[in-house]
């Protein structure tokens, strides 16, 4: 039976991700038994949340509208065929800068994005958790960056993370649990490209084992990690927080859509109808927790709309599903001399913080890193097609240079913006839910941070051997911000606390958090957050609180 | 034109370590697609999008098998496979096809006098680079912007279709499927002896004979 | 026992009138006795068959180093591709090293050969040069000296290997020839057992450092890290200041060592087999995974300590 056909994990048992065929017993909860959470998606925030709330004793019911994998069985290596790890249901892009989504930034997995992301495991510039109080720009997070970094460093244990012995930017953190992983000749084209300008470089840490785990392998290098990592060295939420959730008496509910949440007359929510096995059912619960990513939760709170909130749930600032950040994904390439085959291996082996953590010279606000990269077939002739123009012979003379080719790609910041939203359409789904339409437009600052790094990274790469550099700019990646963190109900969703202003019962733990996006990929500060709100939750509990 | 990595043939692989059984099941599926059927488009449609896809890719006779990339992307629109969103100025994907394909026949009659398919390959380039351009002039693009169509819809299913068959990975020298077997040799200018072999400048038989190991 | 101590009561008859010398030997509890030029001696049967059979037992260490590094260099070179044509040396010097150090051990005639000799001399000198182009291979790479190439570069230590087995094979021919007992100024049980005692820190160095890039994922890996360390520290302890204890116990952690050693080879091969693919993934697992080649280098320093400690109680 295949994982998408039928749910897995029912009938007292889920999928044991590390034996083939294999079943750990899940703890079951009956519909009418109010657990005390109910959590909306399985990813970052979601399954991180279920593993640290299971753990510490509470309840716990973890839906995802995604199949449940055993990576090992069900993985093959072809990118057509594991679209089926994305997010795939119809959306709608528009505004000046359409997002490209689906396999660029949406996975629909028990595991979440994390399923098929690219592994980076950063931590956040302390100072961009004050980012409009110490560097002028965006907001104030309502968190300390000390106590943050201590919430990394219990999630990259928990990932085991293979990172370098020493990290050239940032205050002291804790050596990485596993060393790093071996360059590729992508990767060394970056240090190479580094050294030449005189900036620091790294081997990047990465949720990918460099050594052997539990039952878990460790890297075999196909470089086929964004379509999904068949021999578990990715240390997704799948592999890692989930299997000790089940062991914690979390049940999970693979193939389930969360379509709206139910709440009382006094305005507390009471559970959630959900779609599984062909037909709606409910959930009673003390407390929802929404992590469905920056798209499907705002529009899941906003299809929750009803007489008593019109204008969707924890929405009285009215800045649910507004400032939507991405992160700019532009890039270079060239073509090396050398046989870089840069298929092989994690795609970012190497990356340069240098522009997160130096501000001399910059006409923009925010940072940006690059990092190497090793494109796919379908993902490459689409960059040299729809990215370049070519088409027809020039288009397979140009993809026959394939095994020499090389690029640095960045991850920038971008601005909250309120233009920037997520909102419903009148289309409908498979499963008659209104569909979300993302509008999405760079503004001015953003533009001037994608021509710095578009400059910097080609002096980068012509300090190599590479030559017919060209710019790809037209990328995006990650998705946050639509209902933001802040200090008060007027100006953000939730609070500290992830527990939203308006209803004390409803909770949103996801990249939609986050107020600003800074210059790094957000999984490992997602995982991070839910890890605090877990801790805050056991606190409030004990002193009576929820 | 001679190839870069002659006689490399990734499906040589499909019993080694390279490939696993999900993986076999999935390319013998691909393989087996039928290159004329066609569900979705009717006849002239059919006629047209194969005229385009052999435009935008155009397939060599050589020793690996041609890929079927019409009836890729007819099956693609007949079972409704979506990309996961959809830009706010196109119709959704099978709209957008059928109008486009409508379009660009129209297009052809507009510029040359007779259908796309009657045009000679000159011709042929010579509309879809009027159409990448957004210089297309015929009232059939109502509703359909034709550059946005171009890239968005045109290209980018073509260009996905062609690239995920096996025989575009052995003309690039892409490694394939990998796994279990990943790569160990990921330095410059280096190889697993599974791996496609490039030929130097004048040395092609060397390089054929490595490839002719590969597995 | 005997054998040292009727030399002692020999000596002692014929250095009447050196009571000097009878003071210094009880003051020093090491038996630094001296031979050649100043006391023409008639080598006793028993010493001369101890140091054949010491010599003999170097010839094994010195076998076993350069079939370690024959089986290493062959599967990390053709992992390399054979990229300089200089990486088919090591393993001809290894290969012609292995069938002198076998001659070695079969040859009980009480007398260095000097084909031996001079293949010994040739490992040495090549081991030597394989230290700098491994580290040019560090050097030339971005990064240059840091964790990430100590890691994945050229190993800096496996060249040492080879002028460790070259060294010690000298070792064995100088130990055969009883004409003369001192290397670089010390008897040779004392030399030999410290060189052994450094080459155990290397071999040590080199798996700890391999083993720290694998995160000491697995307790066993501590094994190469605390035992041999207390083996090379006792055995530089007992040809240093001798005594019945410390000797013993040189001897059982060498003995130890030496079967960590061959267990190890079995850690790898567990190692290999817990790999993506296992073992039918082979081609890539015996090159990604833990080196079965390695561990037995320490068996063969081990042996080699274990002749030192065998000379130097007999000298």
């Amino acid at each position: 039976m295949s994982a998408e056909s039928a749910p897995r994990a029912i009938n007292g048992r889920a999928p044991d991700v590390f034996r083939p065929g294999g079943w750990v017993r899940m703890r079951e909860y009956s519909e009418d038994e109010q657990v005390d959470f109910a959590i909306v998606g399985t990813g970052a925030g979601g399954g991180t949340l279920a593993c640290k709330l299971a753990e510490y004793g509470f309840s716990v019911v973890a839906f995802d509208a995604g199949p449940y994998w055993r990576p090992l069985e069900d993985f093959a290596s072809d990118e057509m065929h594991q679209s089926k790890l994305y997010w795939t249901d119809e959306r709608i892009v528009d505004g000046e800068t359409p997002l490209q989504l689906g396999a660029n930034n949406s996975g629909k997995s028990v595991g979440g994005s994390t399923v098929h992301f690219a592994m980076v495991s950063l931590r956040f510039r302390p100072e961009w958790f004050k980012s409009r109080s110490v560097l002028g720009y965006g907001a104030d997070w309502p968190l300390d960056w000390r106590e943050m970094w201590d919430y990394y460093t219990e999630v990259e244990q928990a990932l085991k993370i293979s990172g370098p012995v020493n990290y050239p930017w940032g205050p002291k953190r804790p050596r990485y649990p596993y060393r790093p992983h071996e360059l590729n000749a992508a990767a060394l084209v970056l240090a190479e490209g580094a050294e030449a300008l005189g900036i620091d470089w790294t081997p990047t840490p990465l949720a990918t084992l460099s050594a052997p785990r539990g039952l878990a392998h460790p890297c075999v290098y196909r470089g086929m990690c964004v379509i999904g990592c068949s021999t578990n060295a990715k240390q997704s939420v799948l592999v890692t927080w989930l299997p000790r959730a089940l062991n914690a008496g979390a049940e999970i509910r693979d193939l389930a859509m969360v379509g709206s949440i139910e709440h009382d007359a006094q305005g507390l929510v009471t559970g959630v109808h959900y779609m599984r096995e062909g037909r709606w059912r409910f959930q009673k619960a003390r407390n929802v927790v929404v992590a469905g990513y920056s798209i499907e939760t705002p529009r899941l709170l906003l299809n929750s709309a009803s007489g008593k909130f019109p204008e969707g749930l924890a929405n009285s600032s009215g800045l649910v599903g507004k400032n939507l950040m991405v992160q700019s994904n532009q890039a270079v390439w060239g073509i090396s001399e050398r046989e870089i085959r840069s298929y092989k291996g994690p795609p970012s082996l190497a990356i340069t913080e240098h522009w997160n953590y130096n501000d001399e010279g910059k006409d923009f606000h925010g940072g940006y890193a690059y990092m190497s990269q090793g494109p796919l077939p379908i993902i490459w002739g689409n960059t040299e097609s729809s990215k370049r123009g070519l088409w027809g012979q020039p288009l397979l003379d140009e993809m026959e240079k394939y095994n020499h080719q090389v690029g640095l790609k960045i991850v920038g910041e971008t601005l909250p913006q309120e233009r920037n939203r997520v909102t419903l359409t009148d289309e409908r789904d498979q499963y008659g839910l209104r569909i979300p339409r993302v509008t999405y437009s760079f503004c001015d600052n953003d533009k001037r941070l994608i021509d710095h790094s578009l400059r910097f990274m080609r002096q980068a790469l012509q300090a190599t051997d590479a030559r017919d550099i060209w710019d790809e700019i037209d990328d995006t990646a990650h998705l946050n911000g639509t209902a933001r963190m802040g200090f008060d109900r007027k100006s953000s969703v939730v609070d500290a606390d992830c527990r939203s202003w308006d209803i004390r019962n409803l909770w949103i733990c996801d990249g939609s958090v986050f107020p600003t996006v800074g210059g790094v990929n957000p999984s490992l500060t997602i995982q991070a957050i839910a890890c605090r709100t877990a801790d805050r939750i056991l606190a409030m509990s004990r002193r009576g609180e929820l | 034109m001679t190839e870069r990595y002659p006689g490399y043939d990734v499906l040589n692989k499909r019993n080694s370590p390279s490939w696993n059984d999900q993986t076999r099941e999935v390319i013998d599926a691909r393989l087996a697609i039928d290159a004329q059927s066609h569900r979705f488009c009717d006849e002239t449609e059919w006629q047209v999008l194969c005229a385009v896809c052999d435009q935008i890719i155009p397939q060599a006779a050589g020793h690996l098998a041609k890929v079927p990339i019409a009836a890729m992307i007819d099956q693609k629109l007949y079972t409704r496979k979506g990309d996961g969103y959809r830009d706010a100025r196109l119709p959704e994907q099978g709209e957008a096809w059928r109008k486009g394909l409508a379009a660009i026949n129209a297009e052809a009659t507009l510029a040359d006098g007779k259908p796309f398919c009657e045009l000679t390959d000159e011709q042929r380039r010579a509309v879809l680079v009027k159409i990448q351009r957004g210089d297309a002039a015929s009232p059939a693009w109502e509703g359909l912007p034709p550059s946005l169509f171009f890239v968005k819809r045109l290209l980018h299913d073509i260009v996905t279709a062609y690239y995920a068959h096996p025989s575009s990975w052995s003309d690039i020298g892409f490694g394939g499927p990998a796994s279990p077997r990943g790569y160990v040799r990921m330095n410059f200018d280096r190889r697993d002896p599974w791996e496609a072999a490039e030929a130097a400048p004048g040395r092609e038989d060397e390089a054929r004979q490595e490839n002719e190991h590969v597995g | 026992m005997t054998p040292a101590r009727s030399i002692r009561r020999q000596e002692a008859s014929l250095a009447s009138l050196g009571a000097m010398a009878s003071d210094l030997r009880r003051r020093y509890a090491a038996p630094e006795v001296k031979r050649g030029r100043a006391w023409p001696i008639a080598t006793s049967r028993r010493e001369a068959e101890c140091r054949n059979v010491a010599g003999r037992q170097l010839n094994l260490g010195a076998a076993l180093l350069s079939l370690s590094v024959l089986a290493d260099s062959g599967v990390e070179h053709y992992r390399g591709s054979f990229q300089n044509r200089a990486m088919y040396v090591p393993l001809g010097v290894s290969a012609l090293t292995l069938a002198a150090s076998l001659f070695g051990v079969a040859d009980t005639r009480e007398r260095p050969h000097v084909a031996r000799d001079s293949l010994y001399g040739l490992a040495a000198a090549t081991g030597a040069v394989g230290v700098a182009f491994h580290l040019y291979n560090i050097m030339k790479r971005p990064a240059k000296m840091s964790w990430l190439n100590l890691f994945y570069a050229a190993p800096v230590g496996a060249p040492v290997a080879l002028a460790l087995a070259g060294a010690l094979g000298r070792g064995a021919e100088k130990v055969r020839d009883d004409r003369s007992t001192r290397i670089l100024g010390h008897s040779a049980g004392r030399a030999l057992g410290l060189l052994t005692s450094v080459g155990l820190a290397g071999t040590i160095a080199e798996a700890g450092l391999l083993h720290f890039r694998g995160a000491f994922q697995n307790p066993g890996m501590f094994l190469p890290v605390t035992l041999p360390p207390v083996a090379a520290g006792l055995l530089a302890a007992s040809v240093v200041r001798p005594g019945k204890m410390i000797q013993r116990a040189a001897k059982a952690s060498l003995k130890l060592t030496a079967l960590l050693g061959v267990g190890g080879v079995a850690f790898h091969a567990y190692g290999v087999a817990r790999q993506m693919g296992g073992w039918r993934n082979w081609s890539q697992n015996l090159l990604n995974g833990p080196p079965l080649p390695a561990p037995p280098s320490f068996t063969g320093l081990a042996l080699a300590g274990l002749a030192a400690l065998s000379l130097a109680y007999n000298e």
